[in-house]
């Protein structure tokens, strides 16, 4: 009795630990992931931002690579010489690809919310870092917004807005080095 | 006792496993629409409610569609898009915040009602409201609150200011007559008084009459400039003595880059200030500190060099956010803004000063929303204005200040490679918070980088700051004259040397 007991609660648990799987069934992204080679955009010593490509393992769907290669880009170049766009302590929260072409990246980390004392040089290579990496690697994607901790914010240090979607500019990037 | 054992057991598991059962079993809720009550399905997941967007979106005439990445929802020709990744939908460039990102079931697109509550009061000014007692989302026609209204009236610098402080945003119109300036408010408000004698230059009385705040003004050459603030909201209304207008000559329907002819009024910004202390230089100086330097000078040399009246958006430590500064600039109807800058970089040995303006990207979006704002405004005054019309103009307005922009920051750029001999780092545009909603010409100067050691030992010594001060002095002259000799107020001088430097295009020059 016992053991009849005891099946039918385990299939009843079973049965009920199935049913997320059903219901998220068509959430359930293609877990591929293959090697892509993708351009990352670091600032060169003539003071634009320079394309490194760098062969990244990433999923195959939009949504899932797009935060991978926010991540390589955080990580910083390959190049030792090259400086970081971003504070060290900056991460990623989340990276949405919206139906509209317009991608949402989601920063976060101690000197971006307690405030980047920075000027506005470097806060726009760190903006237009992600604005071109996400545009050059996503044909999907046609603007970029930031987000601060989840929330919109004003700016990252003061200068350049965020409070509206970006496009790639093109002064920003060295013309040979795209 | 182990006979008990398994009874124990399922009386605690079949409850549990009844509720996450029931928990991912479709429901259904209602929805009411002005046509009648529907039925819509919901979904319960993770204690997150989800209705189906689709029987939502279709009962109210929309349509619902899918793309590569998530949906695209249209109704009343307003689109918006969603995404099983995000939280954030998108409606125009505006986002709409869930708590939770939308799911698909069964490939039907579900979302947390918050969407709706975001997309409907864009698309058709509807409410919508979950009431989770009942089960019932109701879409019904947006119900203003009331907001209650606070007035005071101050004369500074023989400028008669009312500031009406309101509990939360209202929407309004203004209408001009002689004598009579009117706040037709559209949102409910909550009057203080029904009427009340100022003791003022140019305001005597003011009078709440229902919606509408009349405001008496002692002559009728007193003419009054409105604009608002946010956080808290406010509408401010400056009074000031005025040319009396021709009876009959309806108010223009939008503002010119100058009211009166001619640069007179100049307001300058020193960037940062209070704990935002900018960048630090390597020997620990703040560029917050450096700009106030710079731009106490650079008031002086512009109000006795020029005879300018120049307003500086703060003039000691404090925090001014970058809303206020513009609005400080507008409010004093300034005829040019330059906000002063120090700049930093990683790259070793990043030297020189450039100048930058308004890029078009965020300048187009900032008219389009500065557009609906007039027109929103005007419309009490003439109602039989096309808003078409009106948008063409103000993008034509905002057109004439990139352009004005432009020559400014060259200006600026150009003297201040002559003076100081640091590289020239060029004209350029950006998306720069401080410039966005300047109703003038704006620029913003970089003058050398605090990061650099040489330079910010430079910055430090009077003799570099005057030469500083002199250069943009200098650049401020120069577009002064031109601007005036273009609008034919001015002569041109008789020795107009054209400007040595390389000019500019319109995104960058320089290297």
């Amino acid at each position: 009795m016992r053991r009849v007991v005891l099946g039918i609660a385990l299939l009843l648990l079973v049965g009920s630990c199935k049913k997320p799987t059903r219901l998220m069934s068509n959430l359930a992204v293609a877990n591929k992931v293959s090697v892509r080679s993708v351009r990352l955009y670091f600032q060169g010593p003539d003071m634009l931002l320079a394309a490194e490509t760098r062969n990244v393992s990433l999923p195959e769907n939009p949504a899932g690579a797009l935060s991978v290669v926010v991540r390589e880009l955080l990580k910083g170049s390959a190049n030792s010489t090259v400086a970081r766009s971003f504070p060290a302590d900056t991460v990623l929260r989340a990276a949405y690809l919206l139906p509209d072409g317009t991608v949402f990246v989601d920063l976060g980390g101690p000197t971006l919310t307690q405030g980047w004392g920075t000027g506005s040089h470097e806060e726009l290579m760190a903006v237009y870092s992600v604005v071109w990496t996400v545009t050059a690697n996503f044909t999907e994607a046609k603007r970029v917004r930031l987000l601060l901790n989840g929330e919109p914010a004003e700016t990252l240090a003061g200068h350049v807005a965020l409070d509206r979607p970006l496009r790639a500019a093109e002064w920003v990037v060295d013309p040979r080095r795209r | 006792m182990k006979r008990f054992v398994p009874f124990v057991l399922l009386a605690v598991l079949v409850p549990a496993i009844t509720s996450i059962v029931l928990a991912q079993q479709p429901s259904q809720a209602t929805l009411r629409i002005s046509a009648g009550d529907r039925p819509v399905a919901t979904v319960t997941l993770s204690g997150q409610l989800y209705f189906n967007a689709g029987d939502v979106v279709t009962a109210l005439g929309g349509t619902i569609t899918p793309d590569s990445t998530g949906f695209r929802v249209t109704l009343n020709n307003v689109v918006a898009a969603f995404g099983p990744d995000s939280r954030f939908g998108v409606v125009r460039d505006d986002l709409i915040e869930m708590p939770a990102p939308p799911i698909v079931v069964d490939g039907k697109p579900y979302v947390p009602w918050q969407f709706f509550q975001g997309f409907f009061k864009r698309a058709i000014d509807n409410e919508a409201v979950w009431d989770p007692a009942t089960r019932v989302l109701a879409v019904r026609a947006a119900q203003r609150n009331v907001v209650s209204v606070q007035a005071s009236v101050t004369n500074v610098q023989g400028i008669s200011k009312i500031v009406l402080s309101l509990s939360g945003p209202a929407e309004y119109g203004i209408v001009k007559q002689p004598g009579l300036y009117t706040v037709a408010f559209r949102t409910p408000i909550h009057a203080p008084f029904a009427e009340q004698s100022v003791e003022d230059p140019y305001v005597q009385k003011l009078t709440f009459a229902g919606n509408e705040l009349r405001i008496q003004l002692s002559a009728p050459e007193v003419v009054g400039d409105a604009y608002k603030l946010e956080n808290p909201f406010r509408i401010v209304i400056d009074f000031r003595k005025g040319a009396a207008p021709a009876p009959g000559v309806p108010p223009p329907a939008v503002s010119r880059p100058v009211d009166q002819p001619g640069i007179r009024t100049i307001v300058i910004d020193p960037g940062h200030g209070g704990k935002e202390v900018g960048a630090i230089g390597p020997s620990g100086m703040y560029e917050k500190d450096a700009t106030l330097a710079v731009c106490r000078k650079l008031a002086l040399s512009l109000g006795s060099k020029l005879g300018a009246r120049v307003v500086l958006t703060r003039d000691d430590d404090s925090v001014i956010s970058l809303d206020q500064r513009t609005a400080i600039a507008n409010q004093y109807k300034a005829d040019l803004f330059l906000s002063v800058h120090m700049n930093a970089a990683v790259v070793k040995g990043a030297h020189g000063s450039e100048t930058y303006f308004l890029s078009l990207d965020a300048s187009d979006e900032l008219a389009k929303k500065a557009a609906e704002g007039e027109n929103a405004v005007s419309a009490a005054a003439q109602p039989t204005t096309s808003s078409d019309l009106k948008l063409i103009l103000w993008d034509l307005a905002q057109q004439e200040y990139l352009n004005e922009s432009s020559k400014f920051a060259s200006a600026i750029q150009e003297e201040m490679n002559r003076a100081t001999g640091v590289q020239n780092r060029g004209v350029k545009q950006a998306p720069f918070k401080v410039l966005v909603g300047a109703t003038m010409p704006a620029a913003l100067v970089e003058v050398a980088f605090i990061t650099n050691p040489e330079e910010e030992s430079k910055i430090k010594s009077d003799a570099y700051q005057n030469m500083v001060v002199d250069a943009i002095t200098r650049a401020v002259q120069r577009y002064k004259t031109d601007y005036e000799t273009r609008i034919g107020v001015a002569q041109p001088p008789p020795a107009a040397a054209p400007a040595t430097t390389t000019t500019t295009t319109a995104t960058r020059t320089g290297t």
